[in-house]
């Protein structure tokens, strides 16, 4: 809470706040952000090392195996999501879980979980992208921002 | 609902499976494609057609060319009839550089053998793919015309965006 607005309680509640403030147990912030730094590390290398196996097995090169990898990523944690194993993962990783690719897949199959009661079309189809649609807006927008500047540098001669 | 131990095994099966599977019908054949996914390899230059000479040289020398630059640590060069491919393996902690890596092995290359078409590439699988090649180049018995179809494959590799 900032000071101004702090200023505005009244002395009760300034006291309950400053005993909320007593009792509240403190976020590990070190340790969320060390076990978030393991399990993402982890997600990308098990990602890496899916883009090896296209790159060896398969005709995909370097440039070219990053789309079938991001693919099998999201189904896979599509697939964890959908066993529950995926929410445990999150709970003990937190934004290690989240921020990878495989989050983008359980935002959507856990939204599509939670709507699966009010009905296929209503509930599972319009709710699915409820907490994935703004990944895919915000990403398309930062997209299309990064290639304009991109082709204006481009025209320009710096790049 | 399934458990989560059970639900953790099913998933390790069926990616084993589907990599194995993957594994059996397209794997590499030979011994040095196979090792140059974890180590340096280090394949020797060579020629389409190994009764061109100059060809062969020419390979030699580019790889010599190449190797000189410390950022690098495997190079693969075929001569081909009109196109010379070299593939290179840049050390990890270069990779932030590979743009102007390939810059300047193109310039060096321009420089010292004008009049040539080089494809120049750091991408991992036509590394595979060129050390593939030069092992199956060193049987006699494959021909000519197959070894410069397949080093048109590969260069084809370099276009591919999708």
């Amino acid at each position: 809470m900032g000071d101004k607005q702090k200023q505005k309680l009244t002395p009760e509640q300034q006291q309950y706040q400053q005993l909320e403030q007593k009792h509240e147990i403190k976020r590990p912030v070190v340790k969320n952000c060390f076990k978030a730094f393991l399990v993402g590390g982890l997600i990308c290398t098990i990602g890496q090392a899916i883009t090896y196996f296209y790159i060896y097995f398969f005709h995909f090169t370097e440039q070219t195996a990053g789309n079938p990898t991001v693919a099998t990523m999201i189904f896979l944690s599509m697939l964890l999501t959908g066993f529950g194993v995926y929410d445990h993962i999150g709970q003990f990783a937190g934004a290690g879980s989240a921020v990878p690719v495989t989050g983008f897949g359980n935002s959507v199959i856990s939204a599509a979980i939670e709507h699966r009661t009010e009905g296929f079309v209503l509930g599972v189809g319009g709710n699915m992208f409820k907490l994935a649609g703004s990944v895919i807006l915000f990403g398309v927008f930062a997209a299309f921002v990064v290639a304009l500047f991109k082709t204006l540098l481009t025209m320009m001669g710096v790049l | 609902m399934m458990k989560p131990i059970q639900a953790v095994k099913a998933l390790i099966a069926m990616v084993l499976i589907s990599a194995g599977t993957a594994g059996c019908s397209f794997g590499k054949t030979t011994q040095e494609s196979r090792a140059s996914m974890i180590q340096s390899v280090n394949p020797a230059p060579g020629a389409t057609n190994d009764f061109n000479h100059e060809k062969v040289e020419l390979a030699e020398k580019v790889k010599k060319d190449i190797q000189a630059f410390e950022e690098l640590y495997d190079v693969a060069v075929i001569a081909g009839k009109e196109d010379t491919l070299v593939a290179y393996k840049v050390k990890h902690m270069k990779r932030f550089g590979m743009k102007r890596i390939e810059k300047e092995i193109n310039k060096k290359l321009e420089k010292n053998y004008p009049g040539e078409n080089f494809i120049v590439s750091s991408d991992f699988k036509i590394f595979i793919e060129a050390v593939e090649l030069q092992e199956k180049m060193k049987n006699p018995a494959y021909p000519e015309k197959k070894a410069e179809k397949q080093l048109q494959k590969i260069i084809s590799l370099k276009k591919e965006m999708t």
